[in-house]
């Protein structure tokens, strides 16, 4: 269902495309078509770019609702739960999107590699169980419903007031700033010179994941110039020479945790295990560790509203 | 002057008739093979021209994307096995005097050849589920493949048992044959033959078709090539090596095809 809620994006993007022309021609400045922009600011098309099933979205139509996870408490009753089943079968299967450096990218083995892995891998083996990859699209992630495909969930995602409907999440691991960038070709270097007020009045093309906006900047396309994503990824979309720059610093940050499906198996036990495992991980260090690692010597673990 | 009636021209006019024919051929299997040399050698070199090829990108992820192949290939071969069985079933279905079994069937091959495939993937990926079948995503694109080629190919078994001469079942039931033995000894046999050369174009259409089974994240060529290409924002290098990978796949198979098809005929003159 989700996938087809994914093509359905296709018209709408064409739309979009079509209203920008209407509007603006690219990265012409002020050819005079009326549209009223005020002084230094760019004429650019008022289109932003995000990952579909992202909370960006959310936030770019102002229905952004960041969360807490619930409290966790040990449960009394183990039996049957998924911890048992992933326990039995000495393999815990997780989700990871490859579309996501630096946290989550292939090798040209076919493995993967990134600070998500990296974390999953750890919990893995505090779990005493082998690890396993499963690569769906981002948006059956992020939907519920994962009919026992995988386990959990080890792929940066936020914690908000409509997916903890259908996933139930552990505290954060750690915690990224979300941030805006636009195309070079736009010329805009400051979130000041946007000719809108951000969040209002922008309009979003929405491709499957993060990786697709960059993706369509570098390859020239220009249904859009600007991109809302995460900050490490805006910055390794950098690193990688992708024409982009960053025009603002957080605007808002991003509580990140691992999730389990809500209408798989019961799963208190693997919620509580999991939940401790990266407490403990937080505490001895290890999640510094790696952040420090994938993130340019940033340690993004430490939660900026304490 | 008169000439003799029915004596034959003299040998060696036949014999320059014969080299000059020869040599129309070679020049025209000449000049085939330079054009698609020319046209194939211009298309590498206009794009290795603009230097947005990156060569070394092509050697580190090439064999990784390849790999890919052999998911493909796997699921091809599984596919078309399965749906070879369900279209015999099916054309008998078709052909039966039984309503119900011919309403059967004959629904089968409308809704599978009324609906998209790529939606028939994506339902038996993630509609079922939701009334609880599970199926893994390799098996469940097998299962989708098969179910939608199997509903072609039950109209190519149709029309293959159809093409077995009447005379056949006639002279059979003349015998006293009794009626399953008729089919499953004469007429299905002869029917085989006849569609062979079809599976295998149902089978070359399936190698490119294998590639919507990349919706469900089966790791198989185009997803490889996809998620490698925008991981390294080379989806031009990426995407090439799966288009050339199926094209040199299906002429591999094409060509085996072909050598079937005209093996099959050897019989029919």
């Amino acid at each position: 269902m989700n996938t087809t809620r994914r093509l359905a994006i296709l018209p709408i993007a064409a739309l979009v495309l079509a209203a920008c022309q209407n509007g603006g021609t690219g990265a012409s400045p002020a050819d005079g078509n009326g549209d009223g922009n005020g002084n230094g600011t760019v004429d650019i098309s008022n289109v932003v770019c995000v990952g579909e099933a992202t909370t960006y979205l959310d936030w770019l139509n102002g229905d952004f609702e960041p969360d807490e996870p619930d409290p966790i408490e040990e449960p009394s009753d183990t039996s049957g739960d998924l911890l048992e089943t992933i326990r039995d079968r000495g393999t815990i299967i997780v989700s990871t999107d490859p579309n996501y450096a630096p946290q989550s990218f292939l090798q040209p083995d076919g493995t993967f590699v990134g600070f998500d892995i990296d974390v999953a891998t750890e919990i893995a083996e505090r779990l005493g169980v082998e690890i396993q990859f499963e690569t769906p699209d981002w948006d059956l992630i992020t939907a519920g419903s994962w009919a026992e495909r995988w386990d959990i969930s080890v792929g940066s995602m936020t914690i908000t007031t409509p997916r903890k409907e259908v996933l139930s999440f552990t505290q954060p691991y750690y915690f990224t700033p979300a941030a805006l960038a636009a195309s070079e070709r736009s010329g805009v270097t400051s979130v000041d010179q946007l000719p809108f007020e951000l969040p209002d009045g922008a309009e979003a093309t929405t491709l499957p994941t993060d990786a697709n906006c960059a993706e369509a900047i570098q390859a020239g396309r220009e249904e859009f110039d600007l991109w809302v994503s995460a900050g490490p990824t805006i910055d390794d979309a950098i690193n990688r020479g992708i024409p982009v720059t960053k025009v603002s610093d957080a605007i808002y940050v991003e509580n990140l945790a691992v999730a389990i499906d809500k209408s798989g198996p019961p799963h208190d036990a693997l919620l509580y295990e999991i939940d401790r495992i990266i407490g403990e991980m937080h505490e001895d260090g290890t999640l510094t560790e790696l952040s420090e690692e994938w993130f340019d010597g940033e340690d993004l673990t430490q939660d900026p509203d304490e | 002057m008169t000439t003799q009636a029915g004596v034959s021209p003299r040998p060696e006019i036949l014999e320059q008739i014969r080299a000059a024919q020869r040599r129309s051929r070679l020049s025209f299997r000449l000049w085939f093979a330079l054009t698609w040399i020319g046209l194939v050698g211009g298309l590498v070199f206009t794009l290795w021209a603009t230097g947005n090829i990156d060569l070394s990108f092509i050697a580190e992820w090439g064999p990784f994307i390849l790999g890919g192949a052999g998911i493909t290939i796997l699921l091809c071969v599984t596919s078309i096995v399965f749906a070879t069985i369900l279209a015999v079933f099916g054309a008998i279905a078709r052909l039966s005097a039984n309503p119900v079994i011919n309403g059967v069937a004959s629904l089968y091959v409308s809704l599978v050849r009324g609906t998209p495939l790529i939606v028939q993937i994506i339902f038996v990926f993630l509609a079922l589920p939701q009334l609880d079948i599970r199926i893994p995503a390799i098996p469940a694109g097998i299962l989708a493949l098969s179910f939608n080629y199997g509903a072609y190919m039950t109209e190519i078994f149709r029309a293959g048992i159809q093409a077995v001469p009447r005379g056949q079942r006639e002279a059979a039931e003349a015998l006293g044959m009794p009626e399953h033995l008729i089919m499953r000894r004469i007429v299905l046999p002869q029917a085989v033959r006849i569609v062979i050369p079809a599976i295998g174009n149902d089978f070359v259409a399936m190698i490119k078709d294998s590639a919507l089974v990349s919706v469900i994240a089966v790791q198989e060529l185009l997803w490889r090539a996809q998620n490698v290409g925008r991981q390294n924002f080379r989806s031009l290098e990426a995407l090439l090596i799966a288009a050339l990978v199926y094209w040199v796949l299906t002429i591999v198979f094409s060509f085996f095809q072909e050598r079937l098809e005209r093996r099959m005929a050897r019989s029919d003159r």
